[in-house]
């Protein structure tokens, strides 16, 4: 029988907690049925019309294009950078670590409008392929500097006691194991490209996304759009599907019981600088260019631009207010929805278990814009009441970001002993008695991760809120947008700005939290 | 605190049965131990009687009144009132040491913390453990604080799982002490299940042994050891010498002479079981071999324990057949030694299944 049988202890479904995740996976696949629904509504010859112009396939083909190149990128830069960071001797990691994060917490329309003013020369594709990998790279470090962290050293010793030497032992011990973490970050990435709106309009880089927009903006051919974003759909499927392939037995939880000891750092020596370098330029990239250009919008206006800079600042409070206030409840949407889902796929092995865990995955295909489309269609077609609400807004932020959601509470719910909630039902404790006084304690840092990281992105968003939200609201990324096409770039300077504050802020709190994840699990262990 | 009782208790996963067809009594303010190597359906059945799983087949009642019966009644795990003290402690790491034994206790009690105070001093520990974290806390520790925790809110019936294990010999020991001392000083009726057979059966009223989901026999620790119900359980429950033998009323003869046994409906051929500290050891030098009486057979060479020593014997008469005995005595026979051997009390007997031609 296999480690894996044997650890997982099982306990009887829970009809409540399979009933949530079943609603909550519902309301999130909930934009997809609209979509199909759409789709079909134009009939079968504005479908065909849809999928078969060649302009589509080249768009697609863009986006596939990116994706290919970046992913890759994002792959190396994200285990290069938790390799270092995580487990050698380079000086100052606290901030590396925090700086390395920021660029997927800074708004991508902000980012790829210091590429396009920076030089002309990163529109289009190079451009594109550059805010991908310098952007993204964040989601491939973060899961794997987690993972990284729950390595046993004792493998590590063992393996330079056969004799391996240390790059032997990066290649055959550690990377095996940090397998699972890399693929579901690199699939991440693969799925997010494909599905990029905001990055690429700056850039006037033409991808499947802006597509999609465009047959949404200038017809109102809502079928198209949704015929479209099929393609996306149906690529995401196929990559959940392979991943779950690749992953396949890769389950590698540690077996020996015991005391963990702390891992041990390599030290750098003579490659101090070059690596120093390496990491220095990941993060100019990444940080320097958004934050450098952002200076330069202040300072190289003409006083006719900064007059009108300060004529909108009167609008600076209400946008801010408005786009924390979305972010806020989006996150807490997203944490409502992933918690049953998370605590579903960690205590129950099923396959229905893992067909709603997965199906919560599914929005994580869904162009942003096309989301928000569907939903605002199906407002207006099914619940009126519901149409240009702020109430909608959050819900579609929510449903885009959750899978995020999920995984974060995944990690955090699995590394919980299923014995302290098993103790805490033998003493009287009812199943909310129990998540309330044993598994949300244990769970906080990780949640209030998840949270920060469903704000961050929702800070990110423009394409749903530009569909959603209602109109007499406007946040900080609406108004960057609409002032940012106007020769006087010091009016989007502060906006942007304090999207940057905002943005660095949940970075901080995301590493701050992320540092505590595995010291307080390990508490228990002494 | 209270009887537990399971009535034909069945469960299986998929295709694979887990347990089946498990009875078992346990009487009210008793510790029955479950014996079984891993994989026997120990935890499984631990996970019914808690609640965290339901019964296939059977039920199990508490004092009478039905908690879980197979596809119909079962009472939360939360309203059972059974005590758990889960592999390891479970402590919750995000509370101090009073707060998880409090944890049980209505909220009125837990402010007023004098029964977080008696169920700590009941496992040992004083009031200086109160305001320590888990992680400060040794593994036995850990342990007691578990039960504490568990005896807190004064359960219908404790369950214990494994609550020794991986704790080294001395820590082992004093922990066993302080837990048997507090399920006394409770009254409490409890279910210990380990892998560990000495656990098993010093702590244990009654043992009972799990045996690929099936109670293959329960006793008391004594008849358990001396008249085991067939051999896999003799040799699961200690060192055994199997010798083959020849049954009358009361008695067998065999390679080690006429012996004693209980078992008087045994006739024809038969298997002999005899516990190696049964067989003791002559000296031939202080008494001299007599041809009629002693059964001969020279050392091979012995294993060391420290207080007792275990010593390969091949025998005279039948050099095929290898056997050990264990003596407590300073002075080992050495390989080459000649001794006799003279086996001491009743042994059990086990018909040999002819093979059919």
């Amino acid at each position: 029988m296999s480690v894996a049988r044997m650890t997982r202890r099982r306990s009887d479904v829970s009809w409540r907690l399979l009933g949530l995740s079943a609603v909550v996976a519902i309301l999130i696949v909930l934009p997809i049925v609209i979509i199909a629904i759409q789709a079909f509504q134009g009939g079968t010859a504005a479908l065909a019309d849809a999928l078969g112009a060649s302009s589509s396939r080249t768009l697609l083909l863009n986006s596939v294009l990116v994706a290919l190149v970046a992913t890759p990128i994002c792959g190396v830069i994200g285990l290069g950078a938790a390799w270092f960071v995580e487990r050698t001797s380079l000086p100052g990691r606290r901030l590396w670590a925090l700086l390395l994060v920021v660029p997927l917490t800074v708004p991508l329309f902000v980012t790829s409008y210091a590429w396009s003013t920076l030089s002309s020369g990163l529109q289009g594709f190079i451009g594109a392929a550059g805010i991908i990998s310098f952007s993204y790279y964040p989601i491939v470090y973060l899961l794997v500097a987690v993972s990284l962290r729950g390595l046993d050293q004792a493998l590590e010793d063992s393996a330079r006691s056969l004799g391996l030497n240390p790059r032997q032992i990066f290649f055959r011990v550690i990377v095996p194991q940090l397998r699972p973490a890399l693929l579901g970050g690199l699939l991440l990435v693969t799925l997010d490209t494909l599905v990029e709106f905001d990055a690429f309009v700056a850039l006037k880089f033409q991808t499947f996304s802006l597509d999609v927009y465009a047959q949404y903006r200038l017809g109102f051919s809502t079928s198209g759009a949704a015929a479209l974003s099929f393609f996306s759909i149906a690529l995401c499927i196929i990559l959940l599907l392979t991943e779950g392939r690749l992953r396949g037995n890769a389950n590698y939880t540690r077996v020996s019981r015991g005391a963990r000891r702390a891992p041990v750092r390599y030290e750098l020596g003579r490659w101090v600088l070059p690596v120093l370098a390496g990491v220095g330029g990941v993060v100019a990239i990444g940080v320097g260019i958004p934050v450098g250009m952002l200076i330069r919008w202040f300072t190289q206006s003409s006083s006719a631009g900064l007059s009108s800079a300060s004529g909108n600042l009167q609008f600076l409070w209400p946008a801010t207010r408005t786009t924390v206030l979305l972010g806020v409840s989006s996150a807490l949407v997203a944490l409502v929805f992933a918690l049953p889902v998370a605590m579903l796929a960690i205590r129950h092995g099923g396959r229905f278990a893992r067909l709603v865990e997965r199906s919560t995955y599914l929005s994580y295909a869904l162009p942003d814009l096309v989301g928000g489309i569907a939903l605002s269609y199906g407002a207006v077609h099914y619940a009126r009441f519901l149409y240009g609400s702020f109430g909608l807004l959050v819900f579609a932020e929510a449903v885009l970001f959750v899978p995020f959601a999920v995984v974060a509470m995944r990690a955090t719910l699995g590394q919980i002993e299923p014995a302290l909630e098993d103790s805490a039902r033998a003493l009287g404790s009812g199943p909310f008695a129990t998540f309330r006084r044993v598994t949300m304690p244990l769970a906080r840092p990780g949640a209030l991760a998840a949270a920060v990281l469903v704000f961050a992105f929702s800070l990110g968003d423009l394409a749903t809120t530009q569909v959603l939200l209602p109109l007499n609201l406007f946040t900080l990324g609406t108004e960057f947008q609409n002032n940012s096409g106007s020769v006087a770039l010091a009016s989007a300077a502060p906006f942007a700005a304090v999207l940057m504050v905002l943005a660095m802020a949940a970075a901080y709190v995301l590493m701050s939290r992320f540092g505590t994840v595995r010291a307080f699990a390990d508490g228990d262990r002494g | 605190m209270a009887e537990l009782r399971c009535s034909s208790l069945a469960k299986s996963y998929g295709a694979r049965a887990v347990l089946d067809e498990v009875d078992l009594v346990v009487p009210e303010g008793t510790l029955t131990a479950i014996l079984g190597a891993s994989g026997s359906g120990k935890t499984t059945l631990l996970r019914l009687i808690i609640g965290f799983i339901a019964p296939d087949r059977g039920t199990i009642s508490v004092d009478g009144s039905v908690v879980a019966a197979a596809g119909g009644l079962q009472v939360a795990p939360d309203k059972r009132a059974i005590g758990y003290v889960a592999q390891e402690g479970a402590l919750f790491p995000h509370l101090t040491v009073a707060e998880n034994v409090a944890f049980g206790l209505p909220r009125g009690e837990r402010r007023k913390g004098s029964r977080t105070k008696e169920a700590l001093d009941l496992v040992g520990l004083g009031s200086d453990y109160a305001a320590r974290r888990p992680h400060e806390l040794s593994g036995g520790e850990q342990r007691r604080v578990g039960l504490a925790r568990a005896l807190a809110p004064k359960p219908r019936i404790v369950l214990l799982d494994e609550p020794f294990s991986g704790l080294d010999a001395h820590l082992r020991a004093e922990t066993r002490e302080a837990v048997t001392a507090a399920l006394a000083a409770e009254g409490a009726t409890a279910v210990l299940v380990t892998h560990d057979q000495a656990e098993a059966l010093s702590m244990g009223r009654e043992v009972a042994v799990l045996r690929s989901g099936r109670l293959a026999q329960t006793a008391t620790p004594s008849v358990l050891y001396r008249a085991p119900v067939d051999l896999d359980v003799a040799r699961f429950v200690g060192d055994a010498v199997v010798v083959l033998g020849q049954a009358g009323a009361g008695f067998v003869d065999c390679v080690l002479g006429r012996l004693r046994t209980p078992d008087s409906t045994a006739a024809g051929k038969v298997e002999v079981m005899i516990r190696p500290e049964q067989i003791g050891l002559v000296r031939t030098a202080d008494a001299p071999a007599r041809a009629d009486d002693p059964v001969l057979a020279d050392v091979i060479g012995h294993h060391y324990y420290g207080p007792d020593s275990l010593v390969q014997l091949r025998l005279r008469d039948d050099a095929r057949t290898l056997i050990s005995a264990r003596t407590l005595e300073i002075d080992i026979p050495e390989a080459g030694d000649v001794v006799g051997l003279a086996v001491s009390g009743p042994v059990a007997v086990y018909p040999v299944q002819e093979p059919e031609t």
